[in-house]
């Protein structure tokens, strides 16, 4: 898993310019947040967790962390107007991700199961896909909250 | 609020990119719309669209990056 996250990384300590040079595009920015459309994503080594930051907006960061086949079952079927609008090609199936809120509770980390990210790695692409076909959990308890390093 | 009368199988505009018709007016208080836009104008129905946003803004709230890396390894 740690290696997919690598494969959509920029590095935490490169500079704007070259975060840029490594950013996702979000055509429909995210749900509350459409003028932001240039994401970072900055792995720091925690397990599965990175972070998506606003490249113009810096305050405006999410944590995501790859879909859990295994925990959630497949991953959501994705239209072909979204296809299309991360230009994914043939059956080639999106890299889905899930939107983690570590502030909403005390004792656990939730995930949005309504609106996962799909990104298309190659070609910098991304969207959150908000799920119409089905009522699914927005705070999904992902996991407890961890220790916090003093 | 502008208020618009179509029959079934009408549209009206928005700007010179989405289009929106009324396909079916079923009985009681059910309509269904069609809607065209272009890709980059994401389309939802307002309460979910609502919930997800409000959940976007309490997730980006705080800082991410700062509580990534204060996270115990």
């Amino acid at each position: 898993m740690k290696k997919h996250l690598h494969k959509v990384s920029s590095e935490t300590d490169a500079n704007n310019e070259d975060k840029a040079g490594k950013s996702f595009h979000f055509p429909q920015g995210m749900a509350g947040f459409p003028g932001e459309t240039r994401f970072a994503f900055l792995y720091d080594g925690h397990g599965d967790i990175i972070c998506m930051q606003s490249l113009d907006c810096p305050e405006i960061a999410f944590l995501l962390t790859p879909w859990d086949e295994e925990r959630l079952g497949p991953p959501p079927a994705i239209s072909q107007e979204r296809r299309e609008c991360l230009q994914l090609t043939g059956d080639e199936p999106p890299f889905w991700m899930l939107v983690l809120n570590p502030f909403a509770d005390k004792q656990w980390v939730t995930a949005n199961l309504q609106a996962p990210v799909a990104l298309n790695v190659e070609a910098r692409l991304g969207m959150q896909c908000i799920r119409v076909e089905e009522d699914q959990p927005i705070r999904y308890q992902w996991m407890p909250q961890p220790r916090q390093a003093a | 609020m502008m208020v618009i009368r179509r029959k079934c199988g009408q549209s009206f505009h928005i700007g010179d990119h989405v289009r929106i018709t009324v396909l079916e007016v079923q009985q009681g208080s059910h309509v269904r719309f069609g809607i065209e836009a272009p890709v980059e104008i994401p389309v939802h129905r307002l309460e979910i669209y609502q919930r997800i946003q409000a959940e976007n803004r309490s997730s980006s709230s705080g800082d991410a990056l700062c509580w990534l890396k204060g996270v115990e390894s």
